[in-house]
């Protein structure tokens, strides 16, 4: 695996490069702010069945969830929405109560309190529509579920650490590359 | 103090405008939304930083086949929408202007290719495309490219390879990226492209002919006044019904602009959302309809050779003979029109973002199509598209962060556009695999918004002239993406630079008669 904080440091990368990936690398993890503690620990253990990151020390691990919660705090916007759904901060609140109802209703606990595999049935339902619908309403499931995992891979490949993952070094073009 | 033109976006349908008016010494300003960026600080290699180049005001998206925007449709900053285009320039055909004279549908430009022939010339020997010549498709070209083609990265071998299998001729792609250094007045030196790939997300060195490096520095070296962050939002008009201000605002505060001419540059969907906002030139009630988006399916496949598909301009390499594949294959085909065939790179945010939606995958799934991003290459189509009825933009309910309606898009593939891109399914797939492809997946898209302000002869079915002025509104011009009657199989940029001189050609002609 490339060792990013090695390559960060040399002048293949151009200094508005270092400056972004390196606040990245550094960024602590983050405290909720929109969500609440409860939303926060479900979206945390969503993410990890989404981009699971078991191999990773605590430090080591992107937060995907942070991510999410600090563009719904600042109330931005990736420039379109599904007419179909909510906006963004009613989407994930209801989509995140939607997975708990599914959860509870198949295996009569919180999605928190499943096993990885009892997760991942959870997840797939949502997915494919297959979910109870009394849990699913006032959200389309799937374009939540798209819209959701949409977001946590962009923030997780976005992370210097998931680059390094996929062998991607294509940050380190100061110097631009021979074809 | 009056200004002669007031120029709203800076994109390509602005930039080379105003630069033709202030060089024929008009007194002009362009109001552009966005920050004027200065690349080498401001541009990271990195695409989530770069998210501040597309224009992520929230847009409502509706139909079968909704639209995305922000990073996949619209810019924004001094440069519009070119900062992050792929400078990809190939010029429309002939008959890409006669499609209804040709198969009895859509509509045919009220203008031919040979009023847009020598912009097109114009346009790239000053932007320094670099192409081959000769081209081996459409008329023969009265100039060369202006530079050599630029070098063909590992998508773009494996196109040729899998083509050449199949008897499909390929060539370098015309890309609006410099091969060689380049020279031009009243702009300077620009450095040769150094194959980073990450046009898409901003050049740094100005290789790429974004208009902030080009038409924008010739415009003000001629005397225009650019004023980056003013959004525009009203329009006065005087008693005999003319523009005479604009209205935006900048940090927070309302400014005006009193002007002689207003030319509506900001894109296929501000521009007719400003003029539903203000409810003017719209006569016909054609603003904000026809809205058309190319067909733009790509087909994705992981090869045993390291691709690195960051690198290299991401279009190297192109074919035109799918044009019209029923004349050059002998083979009848069910829809009309047609498509060109593009190699594509691309970065990894993007490519892992369109995985996830495209195929759903996450989890283990998810890590193992992740890790052979250094192994992944692309090959996709633009293809025509037909004007419908039922694809419009529209006012919706909702408010935006600056207060105003948010616009609601509707767009669905008509039978047309879905055979298109069932016919180029197929012929990608087998390029592909004659290519040594596995793991082939499709994602299906529509790209660049188009003809949401039509261009026609007829005040009752269009919204400007063929000159781009305003049947309704005497000063009123519009230049950019949405005056297209239809939506060409080609990328729309080069033809948007072309039209807007032609318009800034046409205007100053008519104020001279006036004289
Ligand atoms: C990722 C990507 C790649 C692309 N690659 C290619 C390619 O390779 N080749 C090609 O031909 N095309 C490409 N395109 C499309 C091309 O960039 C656009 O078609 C073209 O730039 C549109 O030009 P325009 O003048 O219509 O609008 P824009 O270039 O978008 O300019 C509009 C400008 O108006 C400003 N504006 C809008 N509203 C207001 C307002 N109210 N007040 C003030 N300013 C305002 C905006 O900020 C913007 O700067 C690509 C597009 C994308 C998204
Ligand atoms: S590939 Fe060339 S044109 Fe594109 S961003 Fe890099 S240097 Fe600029």
């Amino acid at each position: 695996m490339t060792d990013i904080r090695a390559i960060l440091q040399t002048d293949l990368v151009t200094e508005p490069t270092r400056h972004v990936l390196t606040e990245r690398l550094n960024a602590p993890r983050r405290q909720p702010a929109f969500f609440t503690a409860d939303e926060f620990a479900l979206l945390r253990a969503i993410c990890d069945r989404l981009i699971p990151q078991d191999d990773r020390s605590d430090a080591e691990r992107v937060d995907i969830a942070g991510g999410i919660d600090e563009r719904l705090t600042e109330n931005k916007s990736n420039g379109w929405r599904y007419d179909e759904m909510p906006p963004d901060r009613d989407a994930y609140q209801l989509g995140l109560r939607g997975i708990n109802q599914s959860a509870e209703l198949v295996f009569g606990k919180p999605f928190v309190a499943l096993s990885t595999e009892q997760q991942d049935s959870v997840l797939k339902a949502v997915q494919a529509l297959d979910s109870p619908d009394s849990a699913w309403q006032t959200l389309p499931a799937d374009r939540f579920f798209e819209e959701l995992l949409a977001e946590a891979v962009e923030n997780y490949y976005s992370h210097p650490l998931a680059q390094a993952e996929i062998d991607y070094v294509g940050f380190a073009d100061a110097k631009g590359w021979e074809l | 103090m009056t200004y002669d033109a007031v120029v709203i976006g800076t994109g390509a349908g602005g930039a080379p405008l105003l630069a033709r008016l202030a060089k024929a010494g008009l007194r002009v300003v362009a109001l552009e939304a966005g920050k004027f960026w200065k690349p080498a600080q401001d541009f990271a290699t990195d695409e989530r930083a770069q998210d501040k180049l597309f224009w992520n005001d929230e847009r409502l998206t509706a139909g079968n086949d909704a639209l995305a925007f922000g990073n996949n449709n619209s810019g924004t900053g001094v440069g519009g929408s070119t900062l992050h285009y792929t400078a990809y320039t190939p010029r429309a055909q002939p008959d890409d202007l006669r499609i209804r004279s040709e198969f009895d549908v859509g509509e045919d430009w009220p203008i031919d290719f040979t009023d847009l022939e020598p912009y097109y010339d114009e346009v790239e020997q000053f932007l320094g495309v670099s192409g081959p010549s000769p081209y081996p498709w459409g008329p023969v070209r009265k100039r060369g490219y202006a530079l050599g083609p630029l070098p063909v990265n590992k998508a773009g071998r494996l196109m040729e390879q899998g083509c050449r299998t199949l008897g499909i001729r390929t060539s370098p792609a015309a890309n609006a990226a410099l091969s060689a250094s380049y020279y031009q007045d009243g702009v300077g030196h620009r450095p040769a492209c150094i194959n980073r790939g990450f046009c898409q997300a901003g050049c740094r060195n100005g290789a790429k002919a974004s208009m902030d490096v080009t038409y924008i520095p010739l415009a003000m070296h001629y005397g225009a006044e650019i004023r980056p962050e003013c959004f525009v939002t009203q329009f006065r008009r005087d008693a005999s019904g003319k523009i005479s201000e604009v209205i935006y605002v900048r940090n927070g505060q309302e400014e005006r602009l009193h002007c002689k001419n207003v030319f509506l540059c900001a894109g296929a969907i501000e521009t007719p959302r400003l003029l539903l906002l203000n409810g003017i030139a719209n006569s016909s009630g054609q603003v904000g309809r026809n809205l058309m988006a190319h067909t733009a399916l790509q087909i994705w496949g992981e090869f045993d050779d390291d691709i690195q598909p960051f690198k290299g301009i991401p279009g190297a390499v192109i074919s035109e003979d799918t044009h019209r594949p029923a004349q050059r294959f002998g083979v009848p085909t069910d829809f009309v029109g047609g498509y060109l065939l593009q190699s594509i790179g691309v970065m990894p945010v993007t490519y892992l973002s369109q995985l996830a939606r495209g195929r759903g995958l996450w989890g283990a799934d998810l890590k193992r199509a992740a890790a052979a991003y250094n192994h992944v290459a692309g090959i996709n189509i633009l293809g025509d598209c037909l004007p419908y009825a039922h694809n419009y933009i529209e006012l919706s309910d909702e408010k935006d962060s600056r207060g105003l309606p948010k616009p609601r898009v509707y767009f669905s593939n008509g039978e047309n556009e879905e055979r298109m891109t069932a016919h180029a399914d197929q012929i990608m797939r087998q390029i592909w695999e004659a290519a040594g492809a596995r793991n082939v997946w499709a994602f299906p898209r529509n790209a660049h918004v188009i003809g949401t302000c039509r261009m026609g002869h007829d005040p009752d079915t269009s919204v400007v002239n063929a000159d781009g002025r305003a049947h309704d509104i005497p000063n009123l011009y519009i230049s950019d993406n949405s005056t297209f009657p239809s939506a060409l199989s080609v990328n729309p940029a080069l033809t948007i630079m072309a039209l807007a001189l032609r318009t800034a050609d046409k205007f100053l002609m008519s104020e001279r008669a006036k004289e």
